[in-house]
């Protein structure tokens, strides 16, 4: 059975469809690529697997058991094992960087406020932010509030995370350090979705890729298969340009 | 001017007035204390709430907003006996001018509302946090630190012009106390000069506090003057 199952959603923005029913499976502990050009729903698959926008067909199963996203407590008990990172990080600006990382295992998960604080700290260093738990979100360049914003993700103890674009909104000098936090998650065997346009990347640390377009899954396989022969016309048509050079 | 100016009149009965202000004092904060949290209730109904809430809290801002707020306490202390709801007169001014307060407040925090950004409330969401808790933790921190200025501004409208108000209904404050004293000696000169520069010192210190609290709070970084 595999850790994470999507079977067949579909979604819309409006009346804009934007995924039709997309399909695949993520094993615990494997690292899965969404891969495909801008607009082909990637993103919106890990908004549907958080409840951010609405699934309107199919469904998706944790370890076997479908998630009801019009049941309030389903949805939470989805966002208990699920957390997301964003593209644009979205820190809360009030807050410190210890703030952000313990606000929710503190007032959502009612935890101890010390052994929360020791647990942010361990993961912080884990992102090589521990010097900056008191500073503010301002106060940091892009790349040290992605990594706080995968500290913050971590804090919830996720079995799988989301990382949506985690390196798009990042100067190219800064996106190494983000891939470094999120290479040394792989090593540790976190169950990772990850959507990113980093094409090196994504071949060293998925064991499967999904390559999607216009909402729709054209081909998943290994990265070596994918990039270097992959059956369809349209994926050959996309690696081959967004790899050559 | 021929006028000869006697103030060690108003020193003599310098304590009466500074009860008065002290009294202004009170009736600003409590006023504009509970004022906010009828305006944050007001405001977040405004910005998540259901329809016929939103059209409840519509309506109060627009009559509260629309009438005089003498018309307002007049109305608690003269016309609700009528029904057999009889409240001392300082009574009357604090429930209408927090009434009056929760109005506006609405108003301005419903604007702090809008100018959150929406992606740090879908990352509480996604973290699991209910929409109190993102009010509490995401909203409300931002709201005070973006319409802090907004925030002082109304605080002092309240204190100077919203509390003088109860003059009119016999409530001691500073501008009940300044009209009391010069009924007995007809000093209005001199009373009324010392009761406008108190009111300067007493908005000058509400400034220093508001500043200082929102420094330590909120990490706003607000200047006095």
């Amino acid at each position: 059975m595999p850790h994470l199952a999507v079977n067949g959603i579909h979604a819309k923005y409006g009346s804009l469809d934007v995924l039709h029913g997309i399909s695949f499976d993520v094993d615990r502990g494997e690292v899965v690529s969404l891969v495909g050009p801008s607009g082909s729903g990637k993103s919106t698959v890990l908004r549907t697997l958080v409840g951010l926008t609405p699934v309107t067909g199919g469904g998706i199963e944790v370890d076997g058991t479908s998630i009801d996203y019009r049941s309030s407590r389903s949805v939470r008990a989805a966002r208990d094992r699920m957390a997301i990172v964003f593209q644009q990080y979205n820190l809360f600006q009030n807050m410190s960087v210890l703030g952000n990382v313990t606000l929710a295992p503190r007032r959502v998960k009612g935890r101890k406020r010390q052994e929360v604080e020791a647990e942010a700290m361990d993961l912080l260093d884990l992102v090589g932010m521990a010097h900056k738990a008191h500073a503010y979100p301002d106060e940091l360049s892009g790349g040290q509030q992605q990594r706080v914003a995968i500290a913050r993700a971590l804090a919830l103890r996720p079995e799988i995370l989301l990382l949506d674009e985690v390196t798009s909104a990042l100067d190219p000098e800064l996106v190494n350090e983000v891939l470094d936090a999120v290479r040394r998650l792989a090593a540790e065997g976190m169950t990772m979705l990850l959507v990113s346009h980093e094409m090196a990347f994504v071949r060293e640390v998925s064991s499967k890729v999904v390559f999607m377009d216009q909402g729709k899954v054209i081909e998943a396989a290994p990265p070596a298969k994918i990039f270097d022969a992959p059956d369809s016309e349209r994926a050959r048509d996309f690696f081959g340009k967004v790899l050559r050079g | 001017m021929n006028y000869n100016f006697q103030f060690n009149v108003v020193w003599r009965n310098f304590d009466v007035l500074l009860e008065g202000a002290w009294l202004t004092l009170q009736l600003g904060v409590f006023a504009f204390t509970a004022g906010c949290l009828i305006g944050l209730v007001g405001a977040a109904i405004r910005s998540y709430g259901p329809a016929p809430l939103r059209w409840l809290v519509n309506i109060y801002v627009i009559f509260i907003t629309n009438t005089p707020a003498l018309i307002q306490i007049y109305f608690l202390y003269f016309a609700l006996p009528e029904f057999g709801i009889r409240w001392s007169n300082e009574a009357c001014v604090l429930i209408g001018l927090t009434l009056n307060a929760g109005a506006y407040l609405t108003m301005i925090l419903r604007a702090g509302f809008l100018s959150v950004r929406q992606a740090e409330m879908e990352a509480g969401e996604t973290m699991g946090m209910s929409l109190p808790q993102r009010i509490r933790y995401i909203v409300v921190p931002h709201i005070a630190k973006s319409i802090y200025p907004a925030l002082a501004n109304f605080f002092i409208v309240i204190l100077v012009m919203g509390t003088s108000v109860g003059a009119l209904i016999g409530v001691d404050e500073l501008t009940g106390q300044a009209i009391n004293l010069s009924t007995v000696n007809y000093r209005w000169l001199e009373y009324f000069t010392v009761a406008a520069l108190m009111y300067v010192v007493l908005t000058f210190i509400a400034s220093i506090g508001l500043a200082l609290l929102g420094r330590w709070a909120f990490r706003v970084k607000a200047r006095i003057f």
